[in-house]
Formats: structure tokens, C-alpha cells, sequence
């Protein structure tokens, strides 16, 4: 949880920030400047995290990665500049992401996430990571949630793109709007009018860790009936982290037609292994995952970006616990696995 | 259109339809501001070859929680400008021409329109959202249209024939507050702020005789004996100020604080109370005295939280009084003849002026005072913005322009950010159904009419000339009767100049006659039928005579400017947001098109006449 410090806003400050202190309120801005975050995988996803977070007004950002700027990336990744392909991605967007907001601190790491101890992602209050394997995100979400400390993770490939958080055990408060018909002085015009007003209620919500959520039963009954109302989006993520584990990378543009061909028959070997509705999962949802392309990284990051907010501010039901952007309907919906 | 200047990309991200669609295409995006510096981000990454982009903003502070493009050394520069080079550095390859303009200019005709594949709009007001809608119909060219307010955002494309446009469903008339309200018998904190915006502008803006500060005594409901015997007695000043307009009075007293405060606070109270019949069934007012004021001798309390979020006592609030209207008078008297203040929320006396005056009177009504913060939210129109919505927006926009360019345009539905998940988990969500043109719209349909309700003894054509501007959202509107091809109105200075102040009637107009009236600059053309109706004091646009105007909806915003009859179009305001949120009900069969809320989120608040 995110100590908050009793030290008011400078005027510089509220100056900046008076936006979004009008929509969230004084204390989650103070709640804001005393989080230390750690952002994992600095590719478009992790780019437009960055920048989301930083405009917020974080205490600090680690940018971590031990990859090199690709061509690919630049599709995405605009806090490199264009012209360091090549070089350590966290530490060539370093620049940029200090102008976003000087009020930030910001530090880039360039190690390999297996090369750092369980104590380095427990040092922040909040973890977000992208572009990394099952089993490296499982590790550091355990780590976490033994130090009590929030986790997030989420990926894109081409237009598709999924988060899973958890929170462990998160207290929030949320603001809730009534209506009140109110009777008012004999105005001519103004007879009765609805006023409306919020109260703030404190809520409590329960979390379960990424394993949990990524081993789900598909055979249990309460499984099979959500299929019927369901939206295929959870399997792309599975076909898409199986990929990765097997191939040890993502889906390769320069490799479109072969690595096509792969994902078509890993779903058809998912759909049997889960005796899932044939035409279930649309060969479209598969076609359009090479590289990330920046609408849809702008829009994951901007979902991951308001969630870190709400973890730390504790203000306003974050999800719980996946959240899913279906480019082909075009729709984003959130939905609880594993519990 | 093969442009010679083609990005380098890797190949094999997009498919090869993509590719070419996206290589041979030119965008325009209109506004740079949250969503609009987003926006161009994604073009410029995605590899758009050819971008321009509009906007006639200079960046302010409170800007850079969200418009990431710019820094605190870009502060006061063009937005357009700086957009440009910093989108530049993200993608070199790429061409994006900057304009630091208007999109309401003849510069930006048809034929410039003509030459996008698709317009994406990042606006923050109705006006240019009107505007560039009736640009896109006219050059045929796909609108996609976004908006944010807060959390909540939405994403809709228009395309001439095939959606409906933006000013297909009627918009809600802007939140009105009758001028007794404002004047005489205020209620809530807002009518105060109003108020208070009104005293600004009389004693320091731009004189307006709709924004008396002044009692009414044509209030209907202070009808009688009690007004009459107020007026006649001796003793206050209010009787004589009546006549003289509220700045000539303050001039005459040099801007005195003490005397200004009270005449305002006291005599015209006093002035209100011997309006008798306004009190039987009110709480009357108490009338203040300079000398005399609550919380002089009470220290300030403790206070935790911003210093804009303390609310002042009424002394406090007297202090700040006399202080900011002497700045005020200074800064006036610095000016040339004629010249006058602008109210402006980021400008510390006027904001200062503004709040101590809607605190000293809200006291007086028995109403909450507020502070400095929240007083600004409101007569600033302040929607909140942040970042991430923004994002979220823009991202939906750019892949939707994707789509139409690969020609899936049929499949490009509105797109609505929820604050909150829905029922059924949906934070994006998008229509069923493409919304099909409503075929009486007075813009896209394919012989557009409306009906125009007025009393036309009394309403002159300089007053018609406004209902096409203000009510039919025309910017230099031409007027010829119909059957008799006689010019009534030419957005030609001067031309009809001579028929200003004659009557709808003198000029040989009657219930029913028609009149086409068209607008250049927007190419657009409109039949404009009479209505007679002897109760209008104005003017009513009637756009379709069998479904009459939704009821207003509450707007989120306040403010007290635009005391112009009738439904006037809103101004400016400090966000991108003009939201639509839709009511979603998943049990109705999809053809039904889902029940509307338009929640017009950038709404100034107007006067109306009593
Ligand atoms: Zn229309």
C-alpha cells in the first residue's frame, strides 16, 4: 500500500496536475507523488505506460529491459528516439521520458529480469510488466504478493492486446452518485428539480495470482456456460503465450505467412484440447498480431496506465481481474478468471 | 495519389491491403489538444505518410498533465507547431503540415477537405464540431469523431449517406436560467456565479444589457404594488442607479470598493426586499454592511488541502473585493477608448473579482459559499482530462481510420469508454449497427428544411440573421425568398444592411413562406420555413415538425455567458470533451438504435429573458 506524506502540493504542482485533481481529488494526487513504480519491458506497450504514468505525477519510474531497440519497435516505441536501433531500449528512452515530467524521477535498468533477485521488484509499490513469459511473470507476481505489493501485466501483439492484475488485497474507496428529487422555492419554471450528489463508500477487493487465472478448468460446468455468452479473446492470449513459450518470441512480421500458419494450428489444437465451438476462435483475430501497432498499444496502455492510477490512489473499483481488447468487435471488457 | 515520401517500415506488420491503403493516404486532424496530440502520435508511429493538422490554441500549463507532445518550455507557443515538431522526432519520415488557424476560414474550403481520405476531429467545442461536419458531408470525405470528459470518452464515425452526421439528433439546448433567477431570487451557488460573472463584465467586460446585475422589476412574480411603492421611495440610491448603466454609476464613484460594495450588497438588496411578494414564500436576503462584515475578528480557520480549496469568510471576501476591482479598474483605465476586459478563470484578479463577489452574495441568499477551487470549475466550465481516457480515445480513432482506409468502413460503429464497466464487463462499447442518417436532418438530408417559429411582427432580420448563426450554426449565411429569388440577407458586408431592422412582415414575409438560405463557407444549403407564433419572443428552430426538441438535459458545466435568445451555440471551453453516453440495454433486438443520452458536457449556460 502507498504511504501517503502530509506535505501539501507545491504551486507548481497543483498548477500542473489541476486537470486531473478536479476529477480525482487532492488526496489521490497526493497518494500519486508517493508511488515508486516499476515498469518491465520498454517496447509500444511499455512506452505508452511510461508516459500515462508519468503525466500522473508518480514519486518515481524504472524503466527495465534488457533488449535492443528493434526496427519493429518503431511502429510503437515513442520514447526512442528512431535513430539508436540497436541500443538498450530502457536507456534510450530515458531522455524523452524525463521531459514528459521533470517532476519525476526516472532511472532506467537494463538487466534481465532472471539476472535480479525477488527483492529488486519488491522495492516498488507497484510492478508492471510486458513482453515477458509465463513463468517470468508468475515469478514476480508471487514475489509481490508475498511482499504485499500490487502487480500488473499485459501485452500486444498487431491489434490485439489483454492485462491481468492483481492486487491481493486492495481497500479503495468509491464515489457513488444518487439522485434526489428536491423540492425548491416557488419558482415558476424550477418546480421540482433531481439533485444529484455522491457519497463515498469503502470497498474491499480480493484478488487471486496470474497462475490461478491462466489455469483455468474449462471443463468445469461454470466454465463451459460462460462460453456460451463468451468472447474468444482469453484463448487468443493462451495461443499467443503458448507461442512464446514454444518458439521463445513473438509472432515475427518478416515471418507473417509461416507464423500465421503456426497460430491457426495451435488454436485448432486448443479448440480440440478444450472441446471448444468450432469457429469459435475467428481466423481474423489471428492474422493481425505481428508487432504492436500504436492504436492498439495506445489503447492497452492507456487502460494499464488508469489502473496503476486507481491501484495507487485507491480510489475507484479497479479491475478485477483481466481485461481483454477485442480488435475485430472493437470492444474492451473486463472479466474474472480463476476465483 | 501515390506520395513520393513513403516512411520506412518494416514489412509484414500490417497485411499487404494495409499497407498500400496506409502508404497512399493523406489525414487531417483538427485540433491539437489531449486527444489531437494523441492522435497524431498514433499516425505518425502507424506510418501515415501525409498528416496535417489544425489548431489555433496556444499551449497553457494546466495542458501538460495529458497534451504529452508539449513541455513547460513550449508554454505560450502554438500548439499546431509544437505538435508537429515534437510528433516529427517520433518518425522523421513522415510529412505533417502545421496550421496555427481557425478550421472556420475560408482557406479550408470543399476542395481542401477533398483531398483527405479521412478527417479525424479532436475538437473541443460545438461550434467547429458543426463546422467540420458539414465540411466532410459536403467534400464526402469520412468524419471520425472523438471526444473525452473525465474518465468517459466516445468514438463515431460519420460518412455522408451512410451514418448519421453529427447534427442529426437535435443537441440539448444549453442549461438556461431565467434572468428574475440571476437578478432578484437566487438558490443555488451557480445563479450567484452567474451573477457575479455579469457584475465583471458590466463593470469592467463588455457592456450587455441581457446581463443586468441590477433588481428586475418586471419580475412577474414581484408584480404589483410592491415594486411600484419600492420605486417611488426615497432614501436609496437603487432608484436613481436604475436608470444609469451599472458601469457609468461605478465610474462616477472612481470604482470605489466601499461605495461599489454597497450599492451592490446592501442598497440593492434592501432595493429586492421591499419587493414584497418575492419573500412570501422565500427566505428574504440580509443586506450587508461594509463595516460590519462576519468573520473580521475570527482568525482563519486550519486549513489542510490546496490554498485555492479554503473558503474564504465574507470578510475575507470583501478584501479580495476591493483589491481585485482596484487591479481591474487599473488595467481598464490602462487601455485605449473603448477597449475592454475579457473574463478569463486563469487571469488571478478576474477569477479573484469572481469569487468573492459570488461568496458576498450567496451569504446574502442563504446560499453555500464555495471556494476559490470549486467556484473556478464552475464559471470556468472546467471539464476534468486526463491522460489515459485520451489514449484510450485516440487509439480507437486511429484504428478505426485504419479500417475505413482498408475499406471496412462498414464495420466502423461508435465506440463509447465507459467510466465503468457496464453489466456485462464492457469498458469499450461499441454499437451493434452503424447508425443510419436521420432523413430530416436539416444537414445531411438530401434536401435539408427546417422550420424556423417566430413572431414575424416583431422579429427583424438582423434577429433572423442571428437564428441562422446561433440556432442553424451558419457562419455567413445568404437569404433569397423563395419563388421570388430576392435577396433578404448577403453575407456581403453592407449589402442588406438596409434591411437590418425591418420586420420579417415589412419585408413581405408570412406564416409559411420559405426561404433558402445558404452558407458558402460551409457549402450548404437549407430551406428555411415561417412559423407565425405570436408568444415567441424570439426565435425556435423547429427541425422536424413531427418529433419535437428532447427535453433539455442537465449540462455538466456552468456558466453565465451568452445572454443571446433563443438556443445559441456554445463557445469555447476548457476541455475535448462533448460526449455522448450511450445507454446500452443489451435485451433489445439489435436494429433498435440504443436509447441516447447526449450529455453535452461543454455547454455554457445562458440567461433567458423572463
Ligand atoms: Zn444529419
Amino acid at each position: 500500500m502507498v504511504e501517503t506524506n502530509d506535505i501539501e502540493l507545491s504551486a507548481a504542482e497543483a498548477e500542473q496536475y489541476d486537470r486531473q485533481i478536479r476529477l480525482w481529488g487532492l488526496e489521490s494526487q497526493k497518494r500519486l507523488r508517493a508511488a515508486k513504480v516499476l515498469i518491465i519491458g520498454i517496447a509500444g506497450l511499455g512506452a505508452e505506460i511510461a508516459k500515462n504514468v508519468i503525466l500522473s505525477g508518480v514519486k518515481s519510474v524504472c524503466l527495465l529491459d534488457n533488449e535492443k531497440l528493434k526496427e519493429v519497435d518503431r511502429y510503437s516505441q515513442f520514447l526512442a528516439p528512431p535513430d539508436k536501433i540497436g541500443e538498450n531500449r530502457a536507456e534510450v528512452s530515458l531522455t524523452r521520458a524525463k521531459a514528459l515530467n521533470p517532476m519525476v524521477d526516472i532511472t532506467a535498468e537494463t538487466k534481465s529480469v532472471d539476472n535480479l533477485p525477488d527483492s529488486f521488484f519488491t522495492e516498488f509499490d507497484i510492478v508492471c510488466a510486458t513482453g515477458l513469459k509465463q513463468e517470468q511473470l508468475e515469478r514476480i507476481n508471487n514475489a509481490c504478493r508475498d511482499s504485499n505489493k500490487k502487480f500488473l501485466c499485459g501485452d500486444v501483439w498487431g491489434m490485439f492486446g489483454y492485462m491481468f492484475a492483481d492486487l491481493v488485497d486492495h481497500e479503495y474507496s468509491e464515489e457513488i452518485v444518487q439522485h434526489k428529487a428536491q423540492k425548491r422555492g416557488p419558482d415558476d419554471t424550477e418546480k421540482t428539480a433531481v439533485e444529484t450528489f455522491s457519497i463515498t463508500v469503502k470497498r474491499r477487493a480480493i484478488y487471486v495470482p496470474l497462475q490461478n487465472a491462466l489455469s483455468v478448468d474449462w471443463m468445469k460446468p461454470e466454465m463451459r456456460s460462460r462460453l456460451r455468452r463468451g468472447d474468444p479473446s482469453y484463448f487468443v492470449m493462451k495461443i499467443l503465450m503458448r507461442f512464446k513459450d514454444e518458439y521463445n518470441r513473438d509472432p515475427d512480421a518478416a515471418k507473417r505467412k509461416e507464423d500465421t500458419a503456426i497460430l491457426l494450428r495451435m488454436r485448432d489444437e486448443l479448440v480440440k484440447e478444450l472441446s471448444l465451438p468450432a469457429g469459435f476462435i475467428v481466423d481474423a483475430l489471428l492474422q493481425d498480431v505481428f508487432g504492436t501497432m500504436a492504436g492498439a498499444a495506445a489503447v492497452i496502455g492507456g487502460v494499464i496506465g488508469q489502473e496503476v492510477v486507481k491501484a495507487v490512489s485507491q480510489r475507484e473499483p479497479p479491475h478485477n481481474n483481466m481485461f481483454f481488447f477485442n480488435p475485430v468487435k472493437c470492444v474492451g471488457f473486463v472479466e474474472l478468471y480463476g476465483q | 495519389m501515390m506520395l513520393n515520401k513513403m516512411p520506412a517500415r518494416a514489412a509484414g506488420v500490417f497485411d499487404e491491403k494495409m499497407t498500400e491503403a496506409i502508404a497512399n493516404s493523406r489525414v487531417l486532424v483538427v485540433g491539437a489538444g489531449g486527444i489531437g496530440c494523441e492522435i497524431l502520435k498514433n499516425l505518425v508511429l502507424t506510418g501515415f505518410p501525409s498528416i496535417h493538422i489544425i489548431d489555433l490554441d496556444t499551449i497553457d500549463v494546466s495542458n501538460l498533465n495529458r497534451q504529452f507532445l508539449f513541455h513547460k518550455e513550449h508554454v505560450g507557443y502554438s500548439k499546431s507547431q509544437v505538435a508537429r515538431i515534437s510528433a516529427l522526432s517520433f518518425n522523421p519520415d513522415v510529412e505533417i503540415l502545421a496550421f496555427h488557424d481557425s478550421i472556420i476560414s475560408t482557406d479550408y474550403g470543399v476542395s481542401y477537405f477533398k483531398q483527405f481520405k479521412v478527417v479525424l476531429n479532436a475538437l473541443d467545442n460545438r461550434v467547429a464540431r458543426n463546422h467540420v461536419n458539414r465540411m466532410c458531408l459536403a467534400a464526402n470525405v469520412p468524419l471520425i469523431e472523438t471526444g473525452t470528459a473525465g474518465y468517459a470518452g466516445q468514438v463515431e464515425l460519420i460518412q455522408k449517406g451512410l451514418t448519421q452526421c453529427y447534427e442529426c439528433q437535435p443537441k440539448a439546448p444549453q442549461k438556461t436560467f431565467p434572468g428574475c433567477t440571476i437578478r432578484n431570487t437566487p438558490s443555488e451557488p451557480i445563479h450567484c456565479i452567474v451573477w457575479a460573472k455579469h457584475l465583471f463584465n458590466q463593470l469592467f467586460g463588455e457592456e450587455d444589457p441581457d446581463q443586468d446585475v441590477s433588481p428586475d422589476t418586471a419580475d412577474p412574480e414581484a408584480a404589483g404594488e410592491a415594486g411600484a411603492s419600492a420605486l417611488s421611495s426615497e432614501g436609496t440610491t437603487s432608484g436613481n442607479v436604475e436608470r444609469k448603466s451599472t458601469r457609468a454609476w461605478a465610474a462616477e464613484t472612481n470604482y470605489d470598493p466601499e461605495k461599489l460594495f454597497t450599492k451592490l450588497f446592501g442598497d440593492d438588496i434592501r432595493y429586492l426586499l421591499s419587493m414584497e411578494n418575492l419573500w412570501k414564500k422565500r427566505k428574504p436576503p440580509t443586506p450587508l454592511e461594509w463595516n460590519n462584515l462576519p468573520g473580521k475578528d475570527s482568525p482563519p480557520e486550519q486549513h489542510t488541502g490546496l490554498p485555492d480549496q479554503r473558503v474564504w469568510s465574507i470578510y475575507e471576501c470583501a478584501q479580495v473585493f476591493s483589491t481585485s476591482c482596484t487591479s481591474l479598474q487599473k488595467d481598464l483605465r490602462g487601455r485605449t477608448e473603448g477597449d475592454h476586459l475579457v473574463w478569463d478563470k486563469d487571469e488571478k484578479h478576474a477569477m479573484d473579482f469572481v469569487t468573492a463577489c459570488a461568496n458576498i452574495r450567496a451569504h446574502i441568499f442563504n446560499i453555500p459559499v464555495k471556494s476559490r477551487f470549486e467556484i473556478k470549475s464552475m464559471a470556468g466550465n472546467i471539464i476534468p482530462a486526463i491522460a489515459t481516457a485520451n489514449a484510450i480515445v485516440a487509439g480507437l480513432a486511429v484504428l478505426r481510420a485504419q479500417a475505413i482506409l482498408r475499406g471496412d468502413i462498414n464495420s466502423c460503429t461508435s465506440v463509447y469508454l465507459r467510466p465503468k464497466v457496464n453489466h456485462r464487463g464492457q469498458l469499450f462499447v461499441p454499437e451493434k449497427t452503424l447508425t443510419p442518417p436521420n432523413p430530416k436532418c436539416y444537414v445531411c438530408a438530401p434536401k435539408p428544411e427546417v422550420a424556423v417559429a417566430c413572431n414575424l411582427k416583431q422579429l427583424t432580420l438582423k434577429d433572423l440573421n442571428a437564428a441562422f448563426k446561433d440556432g442553424l450554426n451558419m457562419q455567413a449565411p445568404d437569404a433569397t425568398i423563395e419563388g421570388k429569388g430576392i435577396v433578404v440577407l448577403s453575407s456581403e458586408p453592407g449589402e442588406t444592411d438596409h434591411n437590418n431592422d425591418k420586420t420579417l412582415n415589412e419585408i413581405g414575409l408570412s406564416d409559411g413562406s420559405a426561404l433558402l438560405v445558404d452558407d458558402f463557407l460551409q457549402n450548404y444549403e437549407v430551406r428555411v420555413r415561417l412559423q407565425q407564433e405570436d408568444e415567441e419572443k424570439m426565435w425556435r428552430i423547429v427541425p422536424d415538425a413531427d418529433k419535437p426538441m428532447p427535453a433539455p438535459r442537465p449540462a455538466n458545466g456552468a456558466n453565465g455567458s451568452e445572454p443571446k435568445p433563443g438556443p445559441s451555440t456554445s463557445r469555447d471551453h476548457d476541455s475535448d470533451s462533448d460526449l455522448e453516453i450511450i445507454d446500452e440495454d443489451d435485451d433489445e433486438p439489435a436494429v433498435k438504435p440504443p436509447k441516447r443520452r447526449r450529455t453535452e458536457m461543454n455547454s455554457d449556460e445562458v440567461v433567458e429573458l423572463c
